[in-house]
């Protein structure tokens, strides 16, 4: 550290705009970088399909909306959980064995005990979020009480919730749900109906038929709903609250955090918990849209997840990121695939996009750091 | 006048190896005491014996007239001993009164207490209010730690205790890897923890910042105490001799 | 933070959800065809070449997307980006769930775009009093008659007798389930021979060469194996070949994958049952043009049939055209 330039006093007005400058350019680049992808391909898109196809629909914007939604969800406990130091490898199955436990208990209760769909699908529900809490609430309370590494501790837990899943599925896809649960998973909000004979409706699908039920969009499905409703909480959470604070607290000094009171194991153990309850959210949510339990729904998302949580700048040595960074690494990656694919491009090329743009993530980071450093020292 | 810290034939135990070998130390108000030794010499688990981090194996701690055990440092702090180690224990991705108010912070309830916030704005206050006492500017409270100058973070540190009503403040080696200007600065501020009265006890290998603050010095060589002096009557010539085992009070009195 | 994500959030749902232009289009003299298999493998590879043959001869245009991982949770985007397209008529898939794809195969339906299934198919597979009929047709092998096929040729070469082993993809994927309960019932014809395990290898090469070997293990006598699909037979080969029973361990291999082939010229693999994957893609074409010109007598099942690879006719032109060879690889 070049300690003897560095009075206490105020360092010059103009290096101060630089770096504001600079922090600017680092946090928005993500944003920046998400509308160029949408201007990108709502141009590709309409010429090389030669004005057959439209990127910016109101249709593929809900498209989207589905698709981020469990990315998103998985996406956002391992925010906290990253944010603080750790990582959580098990979110891939845990979200699995949520759906596969939903998808039971909502089969059994209507069709054994006959209970009113109503009623059992909330409580298959909440029983689903409730089975991806605990393999939380025990890594957060090994990683706490035993020291283990997370990586091992989740790795481990990740081969146990997919071992109980497919043996409560028996490997099945877990069918016999009642209609309330496949209309949670793809009704929406409102539902527009473009053009002639078209308007607005609240809630209640229109009856409609043929030509005009083509041109009709779910607009804020259900599951999308649900995720943004998650997302506002934890938004909130970590940004507004005593939680938030000690969970960068903890990523950025976790002795310091120790001696300062924080009281760390409990909070570690917490953290754990609420990467699961999100991702049970996933997990029943896609029992709903795909109207049955599936134990490797969330494996093939869970590298996705991860990549969308380094995209939005959480630093995988904890201390930094945010929920909304989050977002939009969701959103990037959802971006390139339905982009790619309306584009007709192998949608593989968006393995190697995706791989660039973490990577570029992290350089950014790296470069801010490096040019503040020198406007510092200068 | 009593002194408000007093550890009495302090032993600590490593294993065969004895770190800290029948130390007693008494700090009394408004005094500044500096502990000084070579590596190894057991100042730092001596200073660990009274804050709660290591449970001597003998001997007593009192403060403020009371005998006290302090089995966590936490509890060491609830008394008002507040410990600034090397390493500062600040989180250096949070800003300037997030580090203050870490662990303590205000809170703002909604909804009839159901929703807590942070309240940003009063810990904002709160923290220029203290940094102004101390006469400490910093360009922006808001910037990240990380961020700030060597200097400016034992400020902040000190900064810290001095806010959760320290009585009694332990600072470990705090002008380390500091430039010049800094360790003045930091020595100013020690001076005015003093001079609010503020008991301490500073760990230092830099003899002149030593001489420059201390009202005593306290000489450790392999875990026992050689010397204590009034910084007045002696220089730093003679500590030295302390220091490498050349001079030992305990021997010439033995 | 929070104001401005609020305010880029509100920007960017916007910036999506912008009402495009309408284009005023004339409906096009030939459709448009959508071809999404369900995961990336030479047999889709193969069912693609017979799509684009017939394509070619309609003069109609298609758009292939390939899942790189196989499950609703992949395909499911996919197919979403496929049909906001706008511009498809016809979409040819192989769902990756007989249940759980139902409903996004209804709204793909439901946005216009008619589906045919090739491979796999939805519900029960009887479109005309099953629980779903919407899609067009089914065009697939009748995979309990090629379980069948496995396992009288499996106790052929026993001679009727000894301990057999499934390797199988994922409960819940019809076509694999159903070639298993085809070989189990195929085997229940030879009261001397047992089988002793069914495993689930979740579709992945390395799982099933695990499963295998430790299967090899348990059963020191175990006579012969049934590889469901492409990765089932790859890992059940690999095993053997690996523990060096070649010849003793019988394999049956699902699917003519160059691999499968090449187990069979080094004696790992007894035999190869072929299906007519490139006649799937074709005739789904077929289809959907007549579908497009009004016929209405298209069958909403058709069976593609299989052809039976061993060593000895192998290099036969007439046989070997139903390895799945990839032009290019």
């Amino acid at each position: 550290m070049a300690a003897e330039s560095q009075p206490l006093a105020v360092p010059a007005e103009k290096s101060n705009r630089q770096k504001q400058v600079i922090l600017a350019v680092s946090r928005l680049w993500a944003w920046v970088f998400l509308v160029g992808l949408i201007l990108f391909f709502t141009i590709t898109v309409f010429s090389t399909s030669g004005g057959d196809v439209n990127f910016l629909t109101v249709r593929n914007s809900q498209n989207i909306l589905m698709a981020i939604t469990p990315v998103l969800l998985m996406g956002l406990g391992q925010t906290f959980v990253i944010i603080a130091g750790g990582i959580d490898l098990s979110v891939g199955w845990v979200m699995g064995l949520a759906s596969v436990i939903s998808a039971l208990v909502i089969a059994d209760f209507t069709n054994n005990r006959g209970m009113a769909e109503t009623l059992a699908i909330p409580l298959g529900f909440g029983v689903g979020i409730l089975s991806a809490a605990i393999p939380g609430f025990i890594n957060g309370l090994i990683i706490a009480k035993l020291s283990i590494p997370p990586f091992i501790v989740t790795l481990g837990m990740s081969f146990i919730a997919r071992g109980i899943s497919l043996l409560l599925s028996g490997g099945n896809v877990v069918i016999g749900q009642p209609p309330g649960v496949r209309a949670f998973g793809n009704e929406s909000l409102f539902y527009l109906i473009s053009g002639e004979g078209g308007g607005l409706f609240f809630l209640n699908r229109p009856n409609v038929t043929g030509e005009v039920l083509q041109r009709l969009d779910r607009i804020l499905p259900w599951p999308v709903v649900v995720a943004a409703i998650v997302t506002a909480v934890l938004l909130f959470v970590l940004h507004k609250t005593q939680f938030g604070r000690h969970t960068y607290a903890i990523g950025g000094n976790r002795e310091a955090a120790l001696r300062a009171g924080v009281p760390v194991d409990r909070h570690v153990i917490m953290l754990y918990t609420l990467s699961g309850i999100t991702v049970g959210f996933a997990g029943v949510l896609h029992t709903a849209r795909f109207n049955g339990g599936s134990s490797i729904a969330g494996d093939p998302l869970m590298l996705s997840s991860i990549a969308a949580v380094i995209i939005g700048g959480v630093s995988m040595f904890g201390g930094h990121g945010s929920v909304a960074g989050t977002v939009i690494g969701a959103l990037i990656i959802a971006v390139l695939t339905t982009g790619l694919v309306m584009l007709n491009v192998l949608p593989f090329y968006q393995f190697v996009v995706v791989g660039i743009v973490v990577i570029l993530a992290v350089l950014i980071d790296q470069a801010r750091d490096l040019i503040i450093g020198r406007i510092e020292s200068h | 006048m009593e002194p408000i810290l007093s550890a009495r034939n302090i032993v600590k135990r490593f294993g065969g190896l004895t770190a800290v070998n029948q130390v007693s130390l008494d700090v009394y108000p408004g005094e500044v005491v500096g502990l000084v030794g070579d590596n190894a010499a057991g100042k730092s688990t001596l200073i660990k014996c009274i804050s709660g981090v290591y449970q001597p194996e003998e001997g007593e701690v009192y403060f403020q007239g009371q005998r006290v055990h302090f089995a966590r440092p936490i509890d060491a702090r609830k008394a008002g001993i507040e410990t600034i180690y090397q390493d500062l224990a600040l989180a250096g991705n949070l800003n300037v009164p997030a580090n203050i108010f870490l662990g303590r912070e205000i809170k703002k309830a909604y909804l009839g207490g159901v929703v807590h916030t942070l309240d940003e704005d009063t810990m904002l206050r709160e923290s220029d209010k203290l940094l102004k006492d101390l006469e400490i500017r910093f360009p922006s409270l808001h910037m990240q730690i990380d961020k700030l100058s060597g200097g400016q973070r034992q400020a902040v540190a000190i900064a810290r205790a001095m806010y959760w009503n320290a009585r009694f403040i332990i600072m470990d080696e705090p002008t380390n890897n500091l430039g010049v200007v800094e360790q003045r600065k930091v020595l100013e501020l020690i001076r005015r923890l003093k001079a609010q009265n503020v008991p301490v006890i500073l760990i230092s290998h830099t003899l002149p910042d030593v001489f420059a603050v201390t009202d005593r010095i306290v000489v450790m060589h392999r875990g026992r105490k050689v010397t204590e002096k009034r910084t007045a009557d002696t220089n730093s010539e003679e500590i030295v001799r302390y220091m490498v085992g050349a001079l030992d009070d305990t021997r010439a009195t033995a | 933070m929070s104001k401005r994500f609020v305010t880029l959030l509100i920007l960017s749902l916007v910036l999506l959800s912008i009402v495009p232009f309408a284009v005023a289009q004339d409906a096009p003299a030939k459709p448009k065809i959508g071809f999404l298999p369900g995961v990336v493998d030479p047999f889709y590879q193969v069912m693609e070449i017979g799509v684009n043959e017939a394509v070619a001869d309609f003069g109609l245009e298609v758009v292939t997307q390939y899942p790189q991982t196989w499950g609703p949770s992949v395909q499911t985007p996919i197919l979403e980006a496929m049909i906001a397209r706008g511009d498809l008529d016809y979409l040819i898939t192989a769902p990756t769930d007989k249940e759980q794809m139902i409903a996004p195969l209804q709204a793909a339906l439901d946005a216009g775009v008619k589906i045919i299934t090739v491979d796999t198919f939805l519900g029960d597979g009887d479109y005309v009093n099953g629980p779903v009929t919407f899609p067009i047709s089914y065009i697939g092998s009748d995979n309990i008659e090629g379980g069948r096929i496995a396992a009288r040729a499996l106790a052929e070469v026993l001679g009727g007798k000894g301990k057999v082993y499934i390797q199988n993809t994922n409960v819940g994927v019809s076509t694999t389930e159903q070639r298993g309960q085809g070989f189990k019932e195929g085997i229940a014809e030879f009261p001397d021979m047992e089988l002793v395990g069914e495993d689930y290898n979740l579709d992945d090469a390395n799982t099933s060469v695990e499963q295998t070997a430790a299967k090899l293990q348990a059963v020191p006598d175990l006579a012969g194996i049934f590889g469901v699909n492409v990765f089932s037979a790859y890992g059940a080969g690999n095993a053997v070949k690996a523990a060096g029973l070649e010849g003793k361990v019988q394999v049956i291999a699902f699917d003519a994958t160059a691999d499968a082939i090449q187990n069979l010229r080094d004696g790992v693999v007894t035999l190869v049952i072929a299906q007519k994957p490139h006649d799937m893609g074709y005739l789904a074409v077929a289809f959907a043009m007549a579908d497009w010109r009004g016929v209405t007598s298209i069958p909403k099942h058709v069976t593609t049939g299989y052809a039976v690879i061993n060593a000895e006719n192998v290099d036969d032109p007439e046989v070997a055209k139903f390895i799945y060879q990839v032009p290019g690889q």
